[in-house]
């Protein structure tokens, strides 16, 4: 593996797509719908006024993050689904194999080229982040954390789409499971969640009356009572690695601040932000003192974080897609899939 | 590195240089693709490898060319493995498979100097060597346009120039010729012959025996996966069974009352003149010797088929 053979590589891939030639149409689409959203959004605000509702920004950048991270899934598996089984339908991956590339130089390149495109997406949010920016309550540190997460979760799809395209040698098959995948990663974590946690509900019994009784008095009978709880504190890894969960959880916290510090009637701009309540939400489902029987509202101290163990899911699965991609791609080649040639 | 002795002056190539192939088995799940074939490439010759369609010329060309693991075998290319030393093998050796394996939307020369820079070339030397081979494959107005629009045998002609980016010692051929017009294979084998006598080892696969009677030095037929035969071109076997000969005379009847009172069986009159089935060079020496003692007006007198074709069908003929 060397760097000037990857490059080699993700430069010819680059070439070949924008030759292609849908790219400029496909970039052109996908603005004007982050636009219209943005515009939508921001009209919606308009009608409170300033001092009603004075962090617009808050609102309107984390809509727009789950916005486009929810489009972008749907743009990216496309971007690497057909590489491989693409190259070698057009027998162009054996000629590729019997140069002085490496299978790593050949998987990172290709891996690159998509992800780079990937991040050409990401890129077209920039000018309304900016916006957003413009209309307070959304500080840059925010910004470049939000940023940095959703180019390792579109690394991810990249990744484990083009794996399914090493594997697998029609182009349709693996297009339509790079879809699949994105969707077990989105809607399957969350149905899965809600299904395990609701089979391991464990029914508990309690009691109360009886105890603590200070300074004297009659501690009257002893109640006893069952009840149910789930265990979300055992079950929330099933959604850690959900990208809408991770992008939420992982945005930096909003400082606990308001325009005028006195005014406790004021609102925050924590309270508006729509990646805080998610992350929140989240954050109170892993929080293991629920097991206790605790309500997550009488936290004394701040519950852990999920997307630590969310983002570290995602990126172990892409590396472990690029390597097995990489072994794939490796000759010469022992075992061929099924139905398939070399050349 | 290895040190080669001295060559010795016929016989087997030396072990360090050109292709040895021993035993090469393959199998695809239960499709025994391979299952047996020798072969052996000297530098400076040309190689044929000739045989039916499925009889395994591809799949062996793959496992030489580092694609395919052998099941069993013994294989050199330039003097190395292709299993455990892939890289060495590459830097030495040129593949061209039997399809284009092309991108559309990439020139001729920018497709040669992307494949110069995967074979670690360099920038500089890539774009020269890009415009060298398109000279060279008589490509050179096909630098600036895309490959779309070449013509079939202009894809097979840069595919052929893109396995000699790196100057190989070793160059392996698919049906190269298949889509030539006449001139191009014409000027296909002159480049082949020229590359042999810069001392590379040449392996080509090809149906066109009549090609191939021109450039090949030796041949190796290959029937059902193993090898039927491996021969110099100026030794092949003599048929054991008759061959066509063809007979041109100014006077077709004169012709065939002379063949009915020697008793040959033959075909024809027709247009081509009349075909006569003869054992060997010296019945149709004897034969020509008595028609023109009959005073018959022969033309000319031709094996139908050269001694490629008729080496071929004898070979793998055989057990069908
Ligand atoms: N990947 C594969 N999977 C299954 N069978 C295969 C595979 N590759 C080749 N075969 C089989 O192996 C045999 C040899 O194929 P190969 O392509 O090497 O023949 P060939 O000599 O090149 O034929 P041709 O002259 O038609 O090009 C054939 O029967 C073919 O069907
Ligand atoms: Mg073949």
């Amino acid at each position: 593996m060397t760097g000037a053979g990857i490059a080699t590589v993700a430069r010819q891939e680059f070439r070949l797509r924008i030759r292609a030639g849908r790219w400029k149409v496909l970039l052109g689409v996908f603005f004007a719908i982050l636009l219209a959203f943005t515009a939508l959004l921001r009209a919606g605000l308009g009608q409170l006024a300033s001092d009603e509702l004075p962090y617009k920004g808050t609102i309107l950048y984390g809509g727009l993050m789950l916005f486009v991270l929810g489009l972008a899934l749907l743009v990216v598996p496309a971007l690497a689904a057909q590489s491989v089984n693409g190259d070698r339908e057009r027998g162009t991956l054996a000629t590729l194999q019997v140069t002085r590339l490496t299978a790593a130089d050949i998987t990172l390149g290709k891996f690159a080229a998509a992800w780079g495109t990937a991040l050409v997406f990401l890129a077209m949010t920039f000018p309304l982040v900016a916006y957003a920016m413009t209309q307070g309550g959304v500080p840059l540190g925010r910004v470049i954390v939000v940023t940095v997460v959703l180019a390792l979760l579109l690394g991810t799809v990249c990744a484990v789409s083009l794996w399914l395209s090493s594997v697998l040698s029609r182009t349709t098959t693996s297009g339509v499971l790079a879809y699949l995948a994105v969707f077990a990663l989105t809607i399957g974590t969350l149905i899965t969640f809600g299904l395990v946690t609701a089979v391991t509900t464990e029914t508990y019994t309690a009691s109360v009356g009886g105890v603590d009784c200070f300074p004297a008095c009659d501690p009257g009978p002893r109640q006893t009572y069952t009840a149910t709880r789930a265990r979300t504190d055992r079950t929330w890894v099933l959604l850690a690695p959900n990208p809408f969960v991770v992008l939420a959880d992982a945005a930096p916290q909003l400082p606990d601040e308001r325009r005028d510090a006195d005014d406790r009637s004021q609102i925050r701009a924590r309270d508006l932000d729509p990646l805080g309540q998610i992350g929140g939400v989240v954050r109170g489902l892993r929080d293991t003192r629920l097991g206790e029987g605790r309500l997550q509202t009488d936290a004394d101290s701040e519950p852990d974080a999920v997307w630590p163990t969310g983002l570290a899911i995602n990126v172990a699965l892409g590396t472990a897609a690029l390597w097995l991609t990489t072994r794939r791609l490796r000759t010469p080649s022992r075992n061929l899939p099924k139905g398939q040639r070399v050349a | 590195m290895l040190t080669s002795g001295p060559e010795p002056a016929a016989g087997p190539p030396p072990s360090g240089v050109g292709v040895v192939a021993k035993g090469v088995r393959r199998t695809f799940g239960p499709v025994e693709a391979v299952r047996g074939i020798d072969l052996t490439a000297a530098p400076g010759e040309v190689t044929a490898l000739v045989g039916p369609n499925g009889a395994g010329k591809t799949t062996l060309l793959l496992v030489l060319a580092t694609l395919l693991v052998p099941d069993a075998g013994e294989v050199r290319v330039a003097g190395f493995d292709p299993v455990r030393e892939p890289d060495e093998v590459r830097a030495r050796m040129g593949w061209s498979p039997d399809v284009f394996g092309l991108y559309d939307n990439l020139t001729g020369r920018e497709y040669l100097e992307f494949v110069g820079e995967a074979y670690r070339l360099g920038r500089a030397r890539a774009r020269t060597r890009a415009g060298e081979l398109l000279e060279l494959a008589r490509l050179p107005e096909f630098a600036d346009r895309p490959v779309h629009t070449m013509s079939r045998g202009q894809k097979q002609r840069l595919g052929l120039a893109r396995a000699l980016v790196h100057e190989p010692q070793v160059l392996l051929l698919d049906e190269p010729a298949s889509g030539l017009d006449p001139r191009s294979r014409v000027e296909l084998r002159e480049l082949l012959r020229h590359l042999a006598g810069t001392g590379t080892a040449v392996v080509v696969s090809s149906h066109l025996l009549g090609d191939l009677e021109e450039l090949a030095d030796r041949v190796v037929f290959v029937d059902r996966g193993a090898t039927v035969g491996e021969h110099r071109l100026d030794q092949l076997p003599a048929g054991a069974q008759l061959r066509p000969w063809r007979i041109r005379a100014l006077d077709n009847a004169a012709l065939l009352v002379a063949l009915d009172r020697h008793a040959y069986n033959h075909d024809g009159p027709h247009a081509g003149g009349v075909d006569v089935r003869l054992a060997s060079d010296e019945a149709a020496a004897a034969l020509l010797a008595g028609l023109i003692g009959d005073g018959v007006p022969v033309i000319s007198c031709q094996p139908l088929g050269g001694a490629l074709e008729a080496a071929y069908l004898q070979l793998t003929e055989q057990g069908r």
